[in-house]
């Protein structure tokens, strides 16, 4: 492209960016639906979407609603299933509280019953054997498996202490690891290589294990990505993110405006969220803060701490009526009107 | 008076030395008027904190009502009382001081380190720069509080408890403040500097108030009722409360009162001294009207949306404006508005007389005819209002460097808005038309950027008032150059509707017009030559279409439905649509835009928009309810579409509850169920869709405006041809409840889970919905409402919360992008310094 051109598409100079991108983001917000009911296929997984998730991201949530993993395996395995399927076993978190139906428990002889349910039990392909054997290794309680029932001696009859193991043994896992959900096999349309979907996000174990291809995992939780691969990798998920919600929502919003926000967010080094306890929360000026939400706070903070208001920023300059550092304001006379006579003079 | 701008605002606490200063008035009555009505001396409107009443003279100033700036009391308090904003402040104090020797309890070498004069070890340094001081700094407080005894003197600490506001309670033995007042006074300077605390302008003994600042009554004015009666200000009755309590407090303790009354009282006088700074302070019961409405005081009047912050000093309200009912006007072009008579003639435009106009100018002046001038402002300031009577000593006295104010006139550049202002499209600038009649007129394309209907809407227009704010209006804020949104770069002024379906008709290949038509349609767009000819003596709508656009245009582009190509200005292939025309992706736009310019492209927008609805108007187009009449083949393909769907759903209930159903990712095999079976029933929706599409092949106007993308689209033709669909609830769920059996009416039976029970609408609008159907259809509705009113709450806070937030960024002279303390947030601005306005074109994305 002509070099003449190319200038004509670029930005201009002190252009309110921030304004921009705020009002790219947040004009198409009311036009944002449950739209639930246009997709065309099953959604394989759960996902939170539209103005919940944009606003879940921008708040910086350290954890996602629904948190998901793209598990890709190693070139050598991807293409066949068996393997793939391995690694669901490895992979795959099945909790006690997700095959269990029933529990029951007997105060007066100490023990817990386990009622499991058989479709779970066939999805996770575990057996009741597995389980209860699984039960005595980690507790070290005595079991006794007969069809779908566990019987489980705790070995005390305090009922405190019944219900406390009862806790432990449901909250406790059967197989997998923890913090990678429920893991599925999917198949790539095109390359008709083999892919896991897992609703966790625990990508610093899933990543160590043998098998899985470390540099094409990827997950929709930032602060899983900001740990593991840092700020940046944080930042690109956050932009990506927002950019993948609004596109399911058939609205348009330029990347670069989706860059800005995830840029702003990130650009201390860490994961800052918009609201108050974040970028608002931290601005320099007393005044934009006190304008902002809890202005008492802020005023009495500046008080005690004797903060100075710069005045550089845009609502600062508003309340007090001068004109705001943005745009045309960030130009200024290179030359006093004063000095102007001066020179005059010289001649 | 010499006036500067504000370069810097420094916080602090006010000592009482200055507030015995600036409060010119020791208050000492606690009333407001004597009987006669007149303000007591030393009461709380006393005449020397300034008059708010005109014609009094302001007893410390000796200037009259509008000029008396006011001035502060003081009130002395005769026991102290601690700011109650300031607890936690003071605690925070006394937790990290030692009571023996007044020191902060940390050794000489901890001191050192927290100056900064040694460094701290790693493990208090969690990150660099800002981050690291802040977290080096809670780590000291952290420290401090869990401190046993103290470092220096090795004095235990006694426990200190704190409740807030203001209570503070050692080993059960409750601090008065003077004596929390002694503590806090012997901490030096530099131990105070250390806890972060600005000690020079921030003494912590300050916080313990003995002398109260009474703001003067321009604060707190007195209002008179209807009947005669004052009513005063909520601050002016909290002041009593305290003056009165002050004063009970001063006659027992003269009287030599026991401890216990006198404590009771003290602590009624810090009630109130906390209340007047904040009565919505937690722990402590607001102070009440007589109403019973908790009253208004200091904090209350600063917070909020109605807080003085946001709804004052945000928001400013302007002179110079006018707003009224807008309306729709084709013969406005898109960057102009009409502005009614009546309000035109109000609204002034300032003109600057020098040497070289003041002939004009005096012309001007005493000119009997429109436009005239209203005020004349000389060049110290003064303003004249120009009536007949004093034009001739005006006329006199005019001289260069005068400024006159003109009626608004045509041409004139101004700001138009329409609220919500949710992008920079909501404030355009346009050029006056004065008009007759009492609406603002504009072009119906610059409606969309307003998000603007004429069903009653209002709209604000606002006449810059420097040369500055003209030339910026005009150069930046032009209508027509934001025909291209900056959020994504698509066309948000372009010809709507009827015009979309008439550049859709007029570039049909057989579309053909008369000479007569072919004159009439170009003379309403401007252009006076015609076409050639096409056959017979008529002419090609297509080719009277082409007159429009540039001469030299040559390009091939994507259309709604397939390609289109111009050649010499000359269509030659392909039907104009919306994605030519209309709002949206526009390619003829952005071509013209990119070769021609913006004022190129204004003048395609309006005179096309003219041509097109011309062209329909002249040719007619009808939608009817024959275009809705679902043929036998139609009712047909229903019928089975539906009945196959439906077997699909009944097999996977079925298969549901005989546990053979395989469960998706993450969901229950109950909610699996339901996915699948919403995906089946969204699928025979777009089946039904494409059935229309292939089966409606004659002339109908209803497809027509679809595939143009004139209005509406193939799922409204679905809804009223062939059946409604699945009506959701607010989860985006199917409708499954109203009954405790989950079941919406009692004619579903309970557990009901196949389509018709929970929500599907097999019957259409044409054919009218079946009494379930109609139930489900309002159930859908309702929710839809509700659902719209929640996210219109939240996505404002989302907005409010990101422009807060990113308002400062803006792109520097080296095309990074810096926020307001000058930190570098994008190296370059999106990466490539491309303006997102221009991104739908080729090659940059």
């Amino acid at each position: 492209m002509a070099k003449e051109e190319k200038n004509k598409f670029r930005v201009q100079y002190g252009e309110a960016v921030g304004t921009v991108a705020a009002q790219s983001l947040g004009e198409p917000g009311t036009q944002m639906i449950l739209r639930s009911f246009h997709y065309a296929g099953v959604e394989s997984t759960i996902s939170t979407s539209g103005l919940p998730r944009i606003v879940e991201l921008v708040d910086a949530k350290k954890k996602p609603t629904t948190p998901i993993t793209y598990i890709y395996l190693d070139k050598g395995i991807a293409k066949s299933f068996d393997k793939a399927d391995e690694m669901v076993r490895k992979i795959s978190e099945v909790t006690m509280n997700s095959v269990v139906r029933r529990v029951d428990e007997n105060f007066a002889k100490g023990k817990i019953r386990l009622i499991l349910s058989s479709q779970e039990v066939e999805a996770a392909r575990i057996t009741t054997k597995g389980v209860a054997s699984k039960i005595s290794k980690d507790f070290g309680f005595e079991t006794k498996a007969d069809g779908r029932t566990i019987e489980i001696s705790v070995g005390t009859r305090d009922p405190k202490k019944v219900r406390a193991e009862r806790v432990r043994i449901m909250n406790s896992i059967i197989s997998g690891i923890e913090g990678a959900g429920k893991v599925m096999i999917r198949q790539d349309e095109q390359t008709k290589e083999f892919y896991l979907i897992a609703s966790g996000s625990d990508i610093e174990s899933i990543i160590d294990i043998p098998g899985v291809d470390s540099t094409r995992i990827i997950t929709n939780d930032v602060f899983a990505v900001y740990r593991l691969f840092g700020v940046e990798a944080a930042r690109n998920v956050i932009a990506d993110e927002l950019a993948k919600t609004l596109n399911e929502q058939k609205i348009g919003v330029n990347r670069r405006h989706l860059a800005l926000i995830a840029d702003a967010m990130t650009a201390r080094g860490n994961i800052k969220g918009v609201g108050r306890h974040g970028l608002s929360g931290e601005k320099g000026s007393v005044l934009a803060r006190a304008a902002y939400e809890e202005t008492v706070k802020h005023l009495v903070h500046a008080a005690v701490y004797g903060e100075i208001d710069h005045m550089n920023g845009v609502t600062e300059n508003v309340l007090v009526g001068k004109q705001v550092p943005v745009g045309t304001g960030t130009v200024k006379l290179a030359i006093k009107k004063e000095d102007l006579s001066k020179i005059g003079k010289k001649k | 008076m010499k006036t500067e701008a504000i370069s810097h605002i420094k916080f602090g606490v006010m000592n009482p030395e200055y507030i015995k200063a600036l409060g010119v008035v020791k208050l000492t009555v606690p009333d407001t008027y004597n009987e006669d009505g007149y303000p007591i001396d030393g009461g709380l409107l006393d005449q020397r904190l300034g008059v708010i009443d005109p014609g009094l003279i302001c007893k410390t100033c000796g200037a009259r009502a509008k000029s008396c700036p006011g001035h502060f009391g003081r009130i002395e308090l005769v026991r102290p009382a601690i700011h109650s904003e300031f607890g936690k402040t003071l605690y925070m104090i006394l937790q990290s001081t030692c009571r023996n020797c007044n020191r902060l309890l940390l050794d000489d070498e901890s001191l050192a380190k927290y100056r900064g004069e040694k460094p701290i070890d790693p493990d208090a340094i969690v990150a660099e720069g800002e981050e690291g001081a802040a977290e080096v700094k809670s780590a000291m407080l952290k420290r401090l509080k869990d401190i046993k005894k103290c470092e220096r003197c090795g004095t235990q600490k006694k426990k200190l408890k704190f409740s807030l506001p203001t209570y503070f309670y050692v080993e059960d033995y409750k601090l008065k403040p003077n004596e929390i007042r002694d503590m806090v006074s012997k901490i030096s300077n530099d131990d105070l500097e250390i806890l972060g605390i600005d000690a020079e302008n921030s003494r912590p003994e300050w916080l313990i108030i003995d002398i109260l600042l009474v703001p003067p009554v321009n604060v707190r004015p007195s209002i008179t009722l209807e009947s005669g009666e004052r009513s005063e200000d909520e601050l002016t009755h909290k002041l009593v409360d305290i003056m009165r309590i002050n004063q009970r407090l001063e006659q027992n303790l003269n009287a030599g009162a026991p401890q216990i009354i006198i404590d009771d009282l003290w602590e009624l006088l810090q009630y109130h001294v906390t209340t007047y700074f904040n009565n919505e302070t937690s722990n402590i019961p607001p102070a009440r009207h007589r109403s019973g409405r908790a009253l208004k005081t200091l904090t209350q009047r600063l917070k909020g949306k109605e807080g003085r912050f946001r709804y004052n000093l945000s928001g400013k309200r302007v002179n110079y404006s006018a707003r009224t009912v807008i309306s729709v006007d084709p013969n406005v072009d898109i960057d102009e508005v009409g502005v009614p008579f009546a309000i035109a003639s109000k609204l002034t435009v300032p003109f600057y007389v020098t040497e070289w106009n003041i002939e004009h100018a005096k012309k001007m002046l005493m000119s009997k005819d429109y436009p005239a001038v209203l005020n004349v402002i000389s060049r110290d300031g003064k303003r004249k209002r120009v009536i007949d009577t004093n034009k001739e000593e005006i006329l006199k006295e005019l001289s260069p460097g005068d400024m006159m104010e003109r009626q608004l006139v045509d041409g004139d550049i101004v700001l138009f808005n329409r609220q919500p202002s949710l992008h920079r499209m909501s404030i355009m600038a346009h050029r006056t038309k004065v008009l007759p009649g009492k609406t603002f007129r504009i072009n119906l394309c610059v409606a969309a950027p307003y998000n603007a209907d004429f069903d009653g809407d209002e709209m604000n227009l606002h006449v810059p008032q420097t040369l500055e704010a003209r030339a910026e209006a005009k150069v930046l804020m032009m209508a027509h150059n934001q025909v291209f949104s900056p959020r994504d770069g698509n066309v948000v002024i372009g010809t709507e509707q009827d015009g979309i379906t008439g550049a859709y008709e007029m570039t049909a290949e057989d579309a053909y017009v008369t000479k007569e038509e072919a004159a009439y349609l170009l003379a309403v767009s401007g252009i006076y030559e015609l076409p050639e000819e096409a056959k017979n003596g008529k002419y090609l709508a297509r080719d009277v279409f082409s007159m429009l656009l540039p001469r030299d245009l040559s390009f091939e582009f994507k259309t709604k439905s397939g390609k289109a190509k111009i050649k010499n200005g000359r269509l030659i292939d392909g039907r104009i649509d919306n994605n030519s025309i209309g709002r949206g992706n526009n390619a003829l736009f952005m071509k013209i835009r990119n070769d021609y310019g913006f004022e190129e492209l204004k003048k395609f927008i309006y005179s096309s928009s003219k041509m097109l609805d011309a062209y329909v108007t002249l040719m007619g187009f009808t939608l009817g309810v024959r275009e809705y009449v679902n043929d036998d083949r139609l009712v047909k393909d229903r019928e089975r579409m539906l009945a196959e769907t439906f077997e699909k759903v009944k097999k996977l209930i079925s298969d549901y509850k005989e546990g053979k159903l395989e469960s998706l990712i993450g969901y229950t095999q109950k909610s699996s169920l339901e996915r699948m079976i919403i995906a089946e029933l969204n699928l025979v929706r777009d089946r039904a869709g494409a059935d229309v599409l292939k089966t409606k092949t004659e002339k109908n106007t209803a497809m027509d405006m679809v595939s143009s993308g004139a209005r509406g689209n193939i799922l409204n033709v679905v809804q009223m041809m062939m059946f409604l669909g699945q009506q959701a609830t607010i989860t985006g769920g199917r409708i499954n409840r109203g009954y405790a059996t989950r079941r919406a009416l009692p004619h579903i039976e309970p557990g009901d889970l196949s389509p018709k029970g929970r929500g599907f609408v097999t019957t259409s609008f044409y054919g009218g919905l079946d009494p379930i159907d109609l139930f489900m259809h309002a159930v859908g509705s309702r929710g839809s409402e509700i659902y719209k009113a929640l996210l219109t709450a939240r996505s404002g806070y989302l907005y409010r919360r990101l422009s807060n937030a990113l308002q400062d960024y803006y792109v520097d002279v080296d095309y990074s992008v810096r926020d307001a303390a000058n930190n570098l947030i994008e190296t370059q601005y999106g990466g490539d310094l491309v303006d997102p306005m221009y991104t739908k074109v080729k090659n940059i994305e």
